[in-house]
């Protein structure tokens, strides 16, 4: 038996990572619309008839992409949003700290409530270099891999002769 | 543009149109769906400000609750006698340390700083959303109650 190179391990790491967090912080955002349309608005970035498209879909293009990526299906596409996805975002909170707002990130919802800082930009370019990692890796381990593999290790290995156990008839 | 990444970018377009899709028809089903268009700026009403004069009364007669609307720190810094933060930028955080002290009818003055500090009217909305009704608005609060020499809670103390 073959084991999973351990550079699809860390494909798989990666996607945990990226896609959690981004299904993780879409789910917070679709919970509170209208919290997180308050959010949009103190950014004064969005023109106020936008505002609530804007925080209508953001969240959902989060959780999909989240979602591709935790699935493995078009892997290298979904990495590719939310590597856009968080340059956006960190040119937005740059904005933000340029001038001088004082205001709620609202990037995980309302966890925290912590105003926007050096710590946001640090999450931020954090997930958009795992994001970019993930795309230009995922070229070199196709997502299936790991279930293939994890496949094969589900098939019981013939048992050892005289192995008398209840388990090898399971 | 490398070959890769000109084959994702279709693929890239269809999650975030499947995104969209989910998101219309996500909020159309959700009970807390929003509007899709956001409804105009409430114009506030030229009763919803209040000259000094009449705040001050309304202060001396213990006849409204003050809210400063402004950031915790400055309102830490100093702030209108017996006044409570609500912060407007972080209300939601707040709302729930103030909402057992107002009934839906509490008269409440908000106030902010500067002419042209908003967070009073920002506060207003807010307020107004959970059918909070009987608000004025101080323009200029602090800086114009200070001036006038009336009560106020040095920084430090509550």
């Amino acid at each position: 038996m073959k084991s999973p190179p351990i550079g699809c391990c860390i494909n798989g790491i990666l996607r945990l990572l990226v896609g959690g967090a981004f299904v993780f912080a879409g789910v917070l955002k679709i919970a509170d619309p209208a919290k997180f349309a308050l959010d949009v608005n103190n950014y004064r970035l969005v023109p106020h008839e936008m505002i609530n498209l804007v925080a209508i879909l953001i969240p959902w293009i989060e959780v999909t992409a989240g979602s591709f990526v935790l699935a493995g299906i078009w892997l290298r596409a979904a990495a590719l949003v939310i590597t856009s996805l968080t340059a956006l975002f960190f040119a937005v909170i740059v904005s933000a700290l340029a001038r001088g707002l004082n205001i709620e990130c609202g990037c995980f919802g309302t966890m925290g409530g912590k105003h926007i800082g050096l710590a946001n930009l640090a999450i931020d370019s954090t997930l958009f270099f795992l994001a970019a990692l993930l795309a230009r890796r995922s070229k070199d381990c196709p997502a299936n891999v790991i279930f293939k593999e994890a496949g094969a290790q589900k098939s019981a290995p013939p048992p050892a002769a005289g192995l008398k156990f209840p388990i090898q008839f399971l | 543009m490398s070959a890769w990444l000109r084959a994702s970018l279709p693929q890239a377009l269809v999650i975030v149109f499947f995104g969209i899709g989910a998101g219309l028809a996500g909020n159309q089903i959700s009970p807390r769906g929003l509007p899709l268009i956001t409804p105009p700026r409430q114009t506030h009403k030229a009763e919803a400000f209040i000259a000094l004069d009449q705040a001050k009364q309304l202060w001396y007669r213990g006849a409204a609750l003050f809210l400063d609307a402004r950031e915790p720190a400055d309102y830490a810094a100093g702030h209108i006698g017996n006044a409570l933060n609500l912060p407007a930028l972080s209300f939601a955080q707040h709302f729930g340390e103030i909402a057992p002290m107002l009934t839906r009818e509490s008269p409440l003055v908000l106030y902010c700083d500067g002419p042209e500090c908003d967070l009073s009217q920002r506060l207003a909305e807010n307020l107004r959303q959970l059918s909070y009704t009987n608000l004025h608005i101080l323009s200029n609060g602090w800086t114009a109650w200070r001036q006038a020499g009336l009560p106020t809670t040095p920084g430090g103390q509550k």
